[in-house]
C-alpha cells in the first residue's frame, strides 16, 4: 500500500514539477524568435527538409552582413532599425498533422513567447496554426501553402506571399489557350479539338481537393470538356486503377495535383500502362522535387509543372543566381519552389521587421499591411511583395506570379526546368505533344 | 436515487486508493492556478480527452472483454455533429453534442446488431473496418467537407463562449472537460456495480455460462457497445470545440482507435482506474518523448521507438496493465 | 470493353500478390492463433531489402528472393523467440497490442534508418516492361513475374505443409497443440519455425512488390488492412483460402474500373460522377464485414 501511495504521489509531483520547470518565459536578449512549422517528418519530410534550409539561409543571410548579394537584409548584420537584433528561428515538426500543429503553435507562442510565425506547407495545417495565430494576435506569415480559401477568411494577422491556386490554375488554361493560338514558342497552333478532353487526378486533401475544383470551374470558363476528375489519397501505394479510370476517359489532356510519392507513382503507372495524353501537367508540389527529377530520370522529359522557381531563373534575376549558390553550397542542391519560397518568406520577415522597427505585434501588423518590397529584392520571379488589405482576399501578396515549366533535356544531357510560360519569358522551345515513353 | 446512490459509493475500494484519489483530484483541480507552460495545459487537457476515451471503451473492452478498435467513427461523428451544427445553423454545443450522441447510438446500434455476431479476432477486424469505412465515406461527403473537414472559424464567435464552448484561453476548456471527467468517473462507477456490469463479468468468464443463465449475451454486447459510443461521442463534440479544425484523417484514424483501446489497456482494462492511469501515464510520456527527442535532426522517430518498445513491454509482462500489477502486488503481499 | 478487361487482369495480378502477403499471416495465425499487426512492416522490411539488395551488389532484383527470404525468416524467429512467446501468455487484448507496439517500432526504426523518403527500383530485368497483349491489356512484366512466383510460393508451401515431415507436424501444432505436444513435437520450435515460414513468404512477397510499388516507412499500414481482411476471408488458417480470398479481394480493388465500365458502355453519365476510385479498398472491408457476418468461418476456415 505504501509502495503504490509513493507511486502515485511521485506521479502527481512528477506532473506538477514538469509543469513548473519547463520553460514558460522569454530571454530578454536582443533577438528577435520566429516560430517555424514544417513537416520535417512524414510523408513531406524531403520538401520538409528543403523548406527548413530555405529558412535558415535567409536568416543567416539576414543575420551577416554580405556585400555580394544585392539584398538591402544582406548590408546589415541583423536588423537595423532594432539595433542590429538578430533573428532566431525555432523549427517545429508537425508532420503533415493539423491538430499537432495547432498545439505547437501555441507552444510557441506561448512559452517559446515567439514575436511570430512562419510556415506550414501544408494548406490543411496552415489552415489550424493560422487559426491559433489569430487567437492570440501573433503575425504570421506562409510562404508556401496555396489553397486559395487560406486568405478568404479575413484573418488579421495573416500574410502569405505565395500566389495561390486560382492564379497558377488560371495560368495553365491560359497556356492550353495559347496554344491553340499558336503562343507557345516552336509550336504551331494546335487546333482546338485535339486537347479539349481533359481528365484530372488529384491528391483529396486539403490542397488536391480545391485544385479539383478549380480545374472544373476554369474548364467551363475556358470551353474545355473535363470528362473526369477524380480525387485520391496520396499514400496510395498503387494507383493503377486511377490511371485506368484516366486512360478509360480518353482525355489527351491530364492534369495532376500530387505530392512526391504520389507524382512519381502516378507517371510510373502512365508509362507502364502506356498511356499517351498530348500533355501532363501537374500543380508543382510533387512535381517539382528533387526526387521526382531524381527517380523518373528521362521520363519525365516533356511533363509541365506550375513552378514558382527553378534554376533557370537565375538568368533574369542576379540575385537569384547570388542565393542558388550560397544554398548550393550549404545543401548540394539547387533552389526548388519550396526553398526558394520559404527563403522568401522569411525574407518578407526580415523586411517587415525592419519596417516595423519593433517586435509589438500592433506594429509588425501596421507594417506588414504597407510593405512593398520590390522584386529585385527576390530569388523569385515576381513583380515583387504587397499584400492586399481590402475586399475578397485579405494578406494576399498581389504582385506574385506564376510560371509553367517543362523538362526537357540540356544540352549537356541532364534533364532540367526550361520556362515556357508566360510565354514572353520562355526560355526555350516548348515540346508538344508529349514524347512517346 | 439508487443509482445516485451507487455512484458515489466508492467504498469498495481500499482507503489508501480513495485517498490517493482525492489526493491527485484536488492537484488536478489547482493545477491552472500554478504557473505552468502552454504545453503542459495542453497535455493535461488531452489527458482528461484520453481519459474518457479510455473509460469509454473500457465499458465494451475491459468489463466486456471484446477488443473494439473501431472507436475513432465515433470520436467524428461527435465531432461532426457539433462542428456542423454549429457552423450551419448556430447550434450550441449543449445542444449539438446530445445530438451527437443520439447520431453515434444509433449507428452503433445499426452496426452493433451485426457485429456482436463476430468474436474474437474477427470482430476485432470487423471493428477497424467498419471505422475505415464510415472515414472513406466521410472523405468523400461534401456535406461535411469531404477531406478537407471543417473549421470552426476563429474569429467568428466572441471568446469566452459558454454556449458555444468557444474559448481562447486552454484553461477554461481544462475545467469545462475536468467536470465531464469527474462525471465520467462517476458513471463508471455505477455501471460496474450495476446490473449490466454484472452481466458483463459474467459473459466475459465463460459466456456459455452465462447465456444458460438467462443472459441476453448479445443485447448485453450491444447497449455496452452503445455506452462506450456516448461517452467517445461527447469527447468528440468537446474536441470539435477545443480543435476547432476537424478532418477524417485526423479526427476518424485507426490510429486514435489504437490509442483509446492502449489507454484502458496499458492502465488495466476491466478497472476503474485502469484507463486513467493508462491515460495518466501514455500522454505526458508520449507528449514529452517528442518535445525532448522528436525534433532533434537526425534522431527523427526516436521517441515513437521508445512509446512503441515500452508498449512491447507492457503487453508482453504484464497483459494487464498497471493496475494489473497493482492489485498482484497486493495480492502477494495479503497472503 | 478494354476497361473490363484490363481491370480483370490486373484485378487478378494485384490479388496473387495479395495473396502471398496474406500467406504469411494465415500460417502464423493458424500455427498459434496469433494476429500479427506487425504484419505489413514485415512486407516493408522485405521490400527495402530487396530494394537495397539488388542496389548494392548491382544485381537483378528477382535474384534477391534469396536474401529477403532469409532475412525474413530470421526475423520471424528472433520476433517469436524475443517477443511473442511471452505475449502468447497473456489475453487478446495484449496480443492485438503488443504485436502493435511491434508495428510501431519496426515502422519508426525504418524511418530512423532509412529515412522517410520513398525509394523504388530503377533497373533489373523486368522493370518498366509491360506486354500488350491486345484486348487493351497492358500486363506489367513486373506484375506478371509477381502473379507467378506467388502461385510457386503457395505451390512451395502446400508441398511443405503436406508433403513434409515437418509440415505435417506444423499442421498438427495448428489443430491441436496439447496433443501434438504428447506425440513428441516440439511445439516451441514449431511456433518459432511458422512465424520463421510466415516472415519469409511476406518477405518475399515485398521483395517482388517493389519491383513496380515505391517503398517507404509507412506503407505497412495499408498491406496490413489488406492482409487481415484475405486471411479473415478466406479462412483463418487456411492456405488454399488465402490464395483465393487475394484474389478475390484484388478484383473487389479493381471495382472502380467495373464501375467504369458499366459507365460507358451504358452511358451512364450520372455514374462517372461517383467518386469510386476514392472507395478503392473501402469495399474490401464492406466484404470482409458482410461476408464476416453471413459466413464466419470465411471460404475455407477450420478454426474459429
Amino acid at each position: 500500500m505504501k509502495r503504490i501511495a509513493r507511486f502515485t504521489s511521485l506521479c502527481v509531483v512528477l506532473v506538477v514539477v514538469a509543469a513548473l520547470v519547463l520553460p514558460t518565459g522569454a530571454r530578454a536578449e536582443k533577438e528577435i524568435k520566429i516560430g517555424v512549422l514544417y513537416p520535417l517528418t512524414g510523408g513531406a519530410a524531403a520538401a520538409g527538409r528543403e523548406l527548413r534550409d530555405g529558412a535558415e539561409l535567409a536568416a543567416e543571410i539576414a543575420n551577416t552582413a554580405m556585400a555580394d548579394i544585392n539584398m538591402t537584409m544582406a548590408q546589415n548584420a541583423g536588423i537595423q532599425s532594432m539595433g542590429g537584433a538578430k533573428i532566431t528561428l525555432i523549427f517545429k515538426d508537425h508532420e503533415g498533422n493539423p491538430t499537432l500543429g495547432a498545439d505547437l503553435a501555441k507552444k510557441l507562442i506561448l512559452d517559446d513567447k515567439v514575436d511570430g510565425l512562419l510556415g506550414c506547407y501544408h494548406s490543411s495545417v496552415t489552415k489550424t496554426v493560422s487559426a491559433v495565430a489569430e487567437q492570440y494576435g501573433v503575425p504570421m506569415i506562409n510562404g508556401s501553402s496555396t489553397s486559395p480559401s487560406l486568405t478568404e477568411r479575413g484573418l488579421k494577422w495573416f500574410w502569405r506571399t505565395t500566389p495561390h491556386d486560382t492564379w497558377f490554375t488560371k495560368d495553365l488554361f491560359e497556356l492550353l489557350k495559347g496554344l491553340t493560338e499558336g503562343q507557345a514558342k516552336g509550336v504551331k497552333a494546335v487546333s482546338q479539338k485535339d486537347i479539349v478532353n481533359l481528365a484530372s487526378a488529384c491528391e483529396k486533401t486539403e490542397w488536391g481537393s480545391f485544385v479539383s475544383e478549380l480545374i472544373e470551374q476554369f474548364s467551363k470558363e475556358y470551353g474545355f470538356d473535363l470528362k473526369k476528375s477524380l480525387l485520391y489519397a496520396k499514400e496510395a501505394p498503387d494507383l493503377s486503377s486511377e490511371v485506368r479510370s484516366l486512360k478509360a476517359s480518353r482525355a489527351d489532356v491530364l492534369l495532376f495535383a500530387s505530392y512526391t510519392s504520389d507524382a512519381i507513382l502516378m507517371i510510373k503507372t502512365l508509362k507502364a500502362q502506356k498511356i499517351q495524353p498530348k500533355i501532363i501537367w501537374g500543380q508543382d508540389a510533387g512535381f517539382e522535387t528533387p526526387e521526382f527529377q531524381q527517380t523518373m530520370g528521362e521520363d519525365i522529359v516533356g511533363i509541365l509543372t506550375r513552378t514558382v522557381f527553378l534554376p533557370q531563373v537565375v538568368k533574369v534575376k542576379p540575385v537569384a543566381g547570388q542565393v542558388n549558390k550560397l544554398y548550393k553550397a550549404k545543401t548540394g542542391n539547387d533552389l526548388s519552389g519550396a526553398s526558394a519560397r520559404s527563403f522568401t518568406g522569411l525574407q518578407t520577415w526580415v523586411y517587415i521587421l525592419e519596417k516595423a522597427g519593433s517586435t509589438k505585434p500592433a506594429d509588425i501588423q501596421a507594417a506588414a499591411n504597407a510593405i512593398e518590397i520590390p522584386g529585385d529584392q527576390l530569388v523569385v520571379p515576381w513583380a515583387g511583395i504587397k499584400f492586399s488589405t481590402s475586399g475578397k482576399e485579405i494578406g494576399q501578396n498581389v504582385l506574385g506570379s506564376g510560371l509553367i515549366g517543362q523538362y526537357q533535356k540540356g544540352s549537356d544531357g541532364t534533364v532540367g526546368l526550361e520556362i515556357v510560360y508566360p510565354f514572353d519569358v520562355a526560355t526555350t522551345d516548348m515540346i508538344y505533344p508529349f514524347p512517346k515513353w | 436515487m439508487e443509482a445516485l446512490k451507487n455512484a458515489v459509493d466508492f467504498s469498495d475500494f481500499p482507503r489508501s486508493d480513495l485517498i490517493i484519489a482525492i489526493l491527485v483530484g484536488a492537484a488536478l483541480l489547482i493545477f491552472p492556478l500554478f504557473p505552468h507552460s502552454a504545453f503542459a495545459m495542453a497535455t493535461m487537457i488531452q489527458f482528461f480527452i484520453f481519459s474518457l476515451y479510455g473509460m469509454g471503451w473500457n465499458t465494451i473492452g475491459g468489463y466486456g472483454g471484446q477488443v473494439d478498435l473501431g472507436k475513432a467513427q465515433y470520436v467524428g461523428i461527435g465531432a461532426y455533429t457539433t462542428a456542423v451544427m454549429l457552423i450551419r445553423w448556430d447550434i450550441p454545443f449543449w445542444f449539438s453534442m446530445p445530438i451527437g450522441v443520439l447520431l453515434s447510438v444509433s449507428w452503433s446500434f445499426i452496426i452493433g446488431y451485426p457485429l456482436f455476431r463476430l468474436k474474437g479476432h474477427y470482430f476485432a477486424i470487423a471493428t477497424i473496418a467498419t471505422s475505415l469505412v464510415l472515414k472513406d465515406l466521410f472523405e468523400v461527403w461534401g456535406f461535411v467537407g469531404a477531406a478537407r473537414g471543417l473549421e470552426i472559424s476563429p474569429i467568428k464567435y466572441a471568446p469566452p463562449d459558454f454556449l458555444r464552448l468557444i474559448f481562447r484561453e486552454d484553461v477554461y476548456y481544462y475545467y469545462v472537460i475536468f467536470v465531464f471527467f469527474l462525471l465520467g468517473i462517476l458513471y463508471m462507477n455505477w455501471f460496474r456495480k450495476s446490473r449490466l456490469g454484472f452481466q458483463l463479468r459474467a459473459i466475459k468468464d465463460n459466456e456459455n455460462v452465462a447465456q444458460s443463465l438467462g443472459i441476453n449475451v448479445h443485447w448485453a454486447k450491444i447497449k455496452t457497445y452503445a455506452i462506450a459510443t456516448a461517452f467517445v461521442s461527447v469527447v468528440g463534440s468537446f474536441h470539435a470545440c477545443y480543435i476547432k479544425n476537424i478532418e477524417p484523417e485526423d479526427t476518424m484514424s485507426l490510429n486514435l482507435s489504437i490509442l483509446i483501446a492502449l489507454m484502458a489497456m496499458l492502465g488495466g482494462a476491466g478497472s476503474l482506474w485502469g484507463p486513467i492511469i493508462g491515460a495518466g501515464v501514455l500522454i505526458p510520456l508520449k507528449s514529452y518523448l517528442k518535445e525532448w527527442l522528436g525534433a532533434s535532426a537526425g534522431l527523427v522517430g526516436i521517441d515513437l521507438i521508445i512509446y512503441a518498445a515500452i508498449i512491447m513491454v507492457i503487453s508482453a509482462a504484464e497483459p494487464r496493465g498497471i493496475w494489473g500489477l497493482v492489485e498482484k502486488i497486493r495480492r502477494r503481499r495479503s497472503r | 470493353m478494354d476497361i473490363l478487361f484490363s481491370s480483370l487482369a490486373a484485378g487478378i495480378l494485384f490479388g496473387m500478390a495479395l495473396s502471398l502477403v496474406a500467406l504469411g499471416l494465415t500460417i502464423i495465425f493458424g500455427v498459434m492463433d496469433i494476429i500479427n499487426f506487425a504484419h505489413g512492416e514485415f512486407l516493408m522490411i522485405g521490400m527495402y531489402t530487396g530494394l537495397l539488395t539488388a542496389q548494392a551488389f548491382g544485381i537483378d532484383p528477382l535474384l534477391t528472393l534469396p536474401v529477403a527470404a532469409a532475412v525474413g525468416f530470421l526475423l520471424g524467429i528472433v520476433c517469436y523467440l524475443g517477443f511473442i512467446k511471452f505475449l502468447l501468455r497473456g489475453p487478446m487484448i495484449a496480443q492485438l497490442l503488443g504485436t502493435f507496439g511491434l508495428m510501431l517500432f519496426l515502422r519508426n526504426l525504418a524511418l530512423l534508418i532509412f529515412g522517410p523518403n520513398d525509394r523504388a527500383l530503377h533497373k533489373g530485368i523486368l522493370v518498366g516492361k509491360s506486354f500488350d497483349i491486345g484486348l487493351g491489356i497492358v500486363i506489367p512484366a513486373t506484375k506478371l513475374a509477381t502473379a507467378g512466383l506467388s502461385l510457386a510460393a503457395f505451390g512451395a508451401v502446400w508441398l511443405l505443409m503436406n508433403r513434409t515431415r515437418i509440415g505435417k507436424a506444423l499442421t498438427a501444432t495448428a489443430l491441436n497443440p496439447q496433443g501434438a505436444r504428447y506425440m513428441g513435437i516440439p511445439t516451441e520450435r514449431m511456433n518459432a519455425l511458422a512465424w520463421g515460414i510466415g516472415g519469409a513468404s511476406v518477405t518475399v512477397a515485398g521483395a517482388l512488390i517493389v519491383n513496380f510499388w515505391s517503398v517507404n516507412p509507412y506503407i505497412g499500414l495499408l498491406f496490413t488492412m489488406l492482409a487481415f481482411a484475405i486471411v479473415a476471408l478466406g479462412g483463418f488458417g487456411s492456405v488454399p483460402g488465402a490464395f483465393f480470398a487475394g484474389i478475390v479481394v484484388g478484383l473487389i480493388t479493381e471495382l472502380p474500373g467495373f464501375w467504369d465500365f458499366v459507365a460507358y458502355t451504358f452511358e451512364f453519365d450520372w455514374m462517372s460522377d461517383v467518386p469510386m476510385t476514392s472507395f478503392k479498398y473501402m469495399w474490401v472491408y464492406v466484404a470482409y464485414f458482410v461476408i464476416m457476418v453471413v459466413r464466419p468461418r470465411g471460404l475455407f476456415g477450420w478454426k474459429h
